[in-house]
């Protein structure tokens, strides 16, 4: 479960978000929606740690940022898998290379790891592509290939920023579509958008976020 | 076990992805043990040198006439016991004139009629001292004993030298102490522009759950790796330029220089994986701040 108390967080420049107050449930698939500047990215780079609210906290399963140490924020974002919209992706090595990375972080062993980046390829339809470095894929093809290197952890939450951003509205639903599945296995998915109409009609619930503050729908 | 083979691997692969930097971060190693291993061999064998000059220290010393042998053989057992004495040698008076007739060639009884030369000791000092060697103590001690006519020693001579040394040694140590840490300040920003280059690894290790040391390790084996590089070329080539020196020296003033090439490989190499590994490590802890 994730939770946020009254959660703020204010840049320098003044913008950010506040008094932010929010329960995701397991299992739950929410869209974030808002536009550019909004504060999405500020809301999920809260979720996994990256920025510690200055007033109010958030909770993820037994994870606090009221009183986690830093050096147990990785053992947070291993639960935690992360979609962008720059993909991300490692430029020095192959598909392959870049899902077992995450696998590696975790200390599997190596043979482990070749059964499981494949099964995740192909979840993702990239399987016969583990050879192939970012720059020989196509951008539906690299972000399907960050979904899969999300889900190679088997992660309790995605967390999905703008991952159709840089994709034609086609790719765009697939890759929903895809996230939907892997939702429908128990994965709890949060991405954030500014395409109402990519995410409208689909039953989800849409945490609506304007100027740092959210409205819910 | 799979963890550490991976990071041991990634850090190997990083050699060669950073070409650049690891070329550079070499370079700075091999030149910085070229000099440092230099600096070593200077040192070394001006601690043989003063070690010779040591041995050559006497400081002679005189009995009174009246003394008897017995009297003298003891208080020669007592300067034994003196700190900083390596070896005495009595020489008595039948010896004194024995050493007379071989330098002068006549005997001493013909000429003067008796024996006027005292029964001396020499006095020896200890060779192997790091700190500046003061026999003025040893000195006063032997003067102190009533048995004891006369002195003599190269005090001025022996102040001298060792002034100098002692000033050699501390500025050796403080060149030495200078460059192993202009050394790490290289590596270490050698490394951060490695790591301005992997900015996007680090970032994507960071979100994916990666603690500080598994981040951190593939950078400090990698900087590891570079100081072993660097310091095998720079034994190889120490190595060549002493053998060539030594030959030079040994044909020109029948002097060998002193060097272990096993100890020099291996003191440079633990040397060098010190400092890769601190510069190494600073420089991504920097980083990670």
């Amino acid at each position: 479960m994730i939770r946020l108390d009254n959660a703020s967080y204010s840049y320098t420049n003044g913008s950010g978000i506040s008094n932010i107050n929010l329960t995701i449930g397991d299992d739950e698939f929410a869209f974030i929606i808002g536009p550019t500047g909004s504060g999405k990215t500020t809301l999920l780079r809260m979720v996994y740690m990256d920025l510690l609210p200055q007033v109010g906290k958030v909770v993820v399963d037994e994870f606090d940022s009221k009183i986690i140490k830093s050096r147990k924020i990785p053992f947070l974002r291993r639960k935690i898998g992360m979609v962008f919209q720059d993909y991300h992706l490692l430029d020095d090595r192959n598909l392959f290379d870049n899902i077992a990375l995450s696998l590696h972080v975790l200390g599997w062993a190596k043979d482990e790891i070749v059964d499981r980046v494949t099964e995740s390829l192909e979840e993702v339809g990239l399987d016969g592509k583990d050879d192939r470095y970012p720059e020989e894929l196509s951008g539906g093809e690299q972000q399907r290939a960050c979904i899969a290197r999300a889900l190679v952890k088997d992660p309790d939450i995605i967390l999905a920023d703008e991952p159709t951003g840089n994709l034609d509205p086609v790719t765009s639903f697939e890759l929903i579509k895809l996230l939907e599945e892997v939702n429908r296995e128990g994965t709890t998915i949060i991405m954030a958008s500014h395409d109402y109409n990519l995410i409208k009609g689909r039953g989800h619930r849409i945490i609506e976020i304007q100027d740092g503050s959210v409205r819910q729908s | 076990m799979d963890k550490m083979m991976f990071l041991l691997s990634e850090g190997v692969k990083n050699l060669w992805r950073h070409k650049l930097t690891a070329f550079t971060a070499i370079f700075s190693i091999f030149l910085t043990l070229s000099v440092a291993g230099s600096l070593m061999i200077v040192g070394q064998n001006t601690n043989k040198i003063i070690e010779y000059l040591r041995g050559k220290y006497k400081i002679e010393v005189f009995f009174n006439e009246n003394v008897s042998d017995k009297q003298i053989a003891s208080v020669v057992e007592e300067f034994n016991k003196i700190n900083g004495v390596r070896s005495t040698t009595l020489i008595s008076k039948t010896d004194a004139g024995k050493i007379f007739k071989s330098q002068f060639g006549e005997n001493i009884l013909d000429i003067v009629g008796y024996n006027p030369l005292p029964a001396s000791c020499v006095v020896n000092v200890v060779q192997y001292q790091i700190e500046k060697m003061n026999i003025m103590p040893i000195v006063e001690r032997i003067k102190s004993y009533p048995e004891v006519d006369e002195v003599q020693y190269q005090g001025r001579l022996i102040y001298r030298i060792e002034t100098y040394y002692q000033k050699f040694v501390k500025i050796m140590t403080v060149l030495l102490i200078l460059i192993l840490i202009i050394s790490v300040f290289i590596i270490s920003n050698t490394v951060r522009l490695t790591i301005i280059a992997k900015k996007e690894l680090i970032q994507a290790l960071q979100l994916i759950g990666a603690t500080r040391s598994f981040v951190k390790a593939p950078f400090v084996i990698e900087g590891v790796f570079h100081g072993l590089i660097g310091a095998i070329l720079a034994s190889a080539l120490l190595i060549v330029g002493l053998e060539i020196g030594s030959g030079i020296t040994d044909s020109v003033i029948k002097l060998k220089i002193q060097y272990s090439p096993f100890i020099l490989v291996g003191i440079l190499s633990s040397l060098s994986v010190v400092i890769s590994f601190l510069g190494s490590s600073r420089a991504i802890s920097k980083f990670l701040k």
